[in-house]
């Protein structure tokens, strides 16, 4: 479904993405783990259409994404929150998410059906009326999920949604999260919380300094001695699921 | 077009636009019909302005580089050509569009201040231009517009003149109803408060901010024709000057940015202000014509500090604090 080959980005001399290849299939749940600064929100800015790629390609379902916009590649059904969320902050948390759908429906009314919808399945219902700015991060996350939930992508690139919550609404974001996976959402999730990432994923990326330095599934990735040197610490064992 | 429901809670503006449209059949006082006309139209040009700077987010201090293209038009397709000030209000908007689209270019590399810098340096430049090229446009003198009776030469008296103001008004504000309950309208919404999200939810920015203000400049050059016909002269410096940008960029501020109605509430109470205060101390003194300004500085830090939402917003909070009460 989604192709990265050989994908790189400078800035300057710093080279934040380095020659990455990358795949993701039809109904995969992908994790995306590195330390800070090792290109993770990087990729997804390449891979959504945010920054340009220097070298290499990004393709989605065969069709290569270079030059494309963010909303051309959104309305190709590859969808993408932002670690530091954007909610609409002055408008309701229905609006919001109605905003996404209109992406796919141009009836308003048809939009605030699909937009109650959504917010149900994300449990945000009670909020619709709440001014987005006024949600507490927990539920800014949440809003961020759903709004892009609204526009119907096929894949959804998350961008450290668990980051910040506390353990109370770390359980249903997690569950939201396996919900949608379940439904058959493809998902590519850059995560810091490795006990939750661990268990959500398939199958795990680790990027570092800007290079993917291994993949495999997530027990493989808890053993794989480069990992544990760039990243997990001697320490780190993995938590039963 | 437009939904029953977006109707819904317009009553106040139902009344406002229906008092405007009685008076004349009670006043027939010329002064008074004047202070409406003119509230109805920078009403309705702050309208305009309100399409782009309120409900787009894009604040633009160079406003008056559309209206004056509209005044222009009106009066030179009328003066050299003696066409209708119609073809000239048409010609107008046309022209307002494709200069819209370039100032809509440049809100795409420029944001916030500096796309507001860019629209006054649009509008000056413009001002340069139509007071120095004196073949075309008479310079700095300016252009008298002829009275030729008739509504095809738009040569009303005052009643008429309300009419086509309220109708003006009334085409504004159905404009901003539309953006309120509309999918584009929305999906402004959402470039305002966040590009970059709007863009990643699949709404082409670009695209859609260059069309809120070329919407804009179209109707702010409808505004400008019929202005320049109604005053009946067309000044450069008048028509292009920052005054009048910030003029209409005030009154939607004190009214309330990208509310329907904020804008003729802030006309109302500005240019009420104004005339009334022009009135009462241009005969006193010459050196006091400018007393007016003062009291907008003074209005305006009123209004930012105890309703930030400007004049509508204080009355829908006031509305929410009444339901909650009766709650209670």
């Amino acid at each position: 479904m989604l192709a990265l080959e050989g994908v790189t980005k400078r800035f300057g001399g710093l080279t934040a993405v380095r020659g990455v290849d990358l795949r993701v299939e039809r109904g995969d749940l992908v994790g995306v783990i590195g330390p800070n600064g090792a290109g993770k929100t990087t990729l997804f800015n390449l891979i959504a259409g945010f920054q340009r790629p220097d070298a290499g390609h990004v393709r989605l379902d065969g069709v290569d994404l270079a030059g494309q916009e963010p909303h051309t590649i959104c309305r190709r059904g590859l969808t993408r929150t932002f670690q530091i969320v954007k909610p609409f902050g002055n408008l309701s948390v229905e609006d919001n998410v109605m905003i996404g759908a209109l992406t796919r429906v141009a009836s308003v009314r048809r939009a605030r059906r699909e937009a109650a919808a959504v917010l149900e399945a994300c449990g945000l219902g009670p909020f619709r009326a709440t001014r987005a700015r006024a949600l507490p991060i927990g539920l800014r996350k949440r809003l961020e999920v759903a709004r892009a939930l609204a526009t119907g992508p096929r894949l959804l690139l998350l961008d450290e949604v668990l980051a910040g919550l506390n353990p109370a609404e770390l359980g249903p974001m997690l569950d939201l999260i396996r919900r949608l996976h379940a439904e058959g959402l493809t998902l590519l999730v850059i995560e810091h919380i490795m006990a939750a990432i661990m268990r959500l994923a398939q199958r795990i990326v680790v990027l570092h300094h800007g290079e993917k330095i291994a993949e495999d599934v997530p027990a493989g990735i808890a053993r794989d001695p480069r990992v544990i040197d760039a990243y997990l610490g001697e320490e780190f064992v993995l938590a039963p699921a | 077009m437009i939904g029953a429901g977006a109707l819904r809670g317009r009553a106040p503006a139902a009344l406002l636009f229906g008092a405007f449209a009685l008076a004349p059949v009670v006043v027939r006082d010329a002064f008074f019909l004047d202070s409406l006309v003119l509230i109805l139209m920078w009403g309705a040009l702050s309208g305009a302005w309100n399409i782009a700077g309120g409900y787009a987010g894009q604040v633009s201090l160079g406003h008056a580089a559309f209206f004056g293209i509209g005044a222009y038009s009106a009066a030179l397709l009328g003066t050299r050509w003696a066409l209708s000030p119609w073809l000239g209000l048409a010609a107008g908007a046309v022209v307002s569009v494709l200069a819209g689209c370039v100032l809509g270019y440049l809100s795409n590399r420029l944001k916030g201040p500096y796309f507001a810098l860019a629209t006054i340096a649009f509008a000056q430049v413009l001002l340069i231009v139509a007071s120095r090229w004196r073949g075309f446009t008479q310079g700095s003198e300016g252009i008298p517009v002829p009275f030729r009776p008739g509504l095809w030469t738009l040569g009303v008296d005052r009643r008429g003149w309300l009419y086509l103001a309220l109708g003006l008004a009334l085409t504004v504000y159905l404009v901003e109803v539309y953006l309120e309950s509309s999918r584009i309208g929305y999906q402004l919404a959402g470039v305002r408060e966040d590009e970059d999200a709007a863009e990643a939810l699949g709404i082409a920015t670009r695209r859609l901010r260059v069309w809120s203000i070329s919407a804009s400049a179209a109707l702010t050059a409808v505004g400008g024709a019929l202005w320049a016909q109604y005053v009946g002269f067309v000044d450069p410096f008048y028509v292009f000057s920052i005054d009048l940008s910030i003029r209409f960029a005030l009154n939607a501020i004190i009214g309330g940015l990208a509310t329907a109605l904020g804008p003729f509430l802030g006309s109302l109470l500005i240019t009420t202000l104004e005339t009334s205060l022009r009135a009462t101390f241009a005969g006193v003194r010459a050196g006091f014509t400018g007393v007016y300004l003062i009291v907008y500085g003074c209005l305006l830090i009123v209004v930012v500090r105890f309703a930030p939402d400007g004049l509508s917003g204080l009355a829908a909070r006031r509305g929410r604090r009444d339901s909650s009460r009766a709650r209670a």
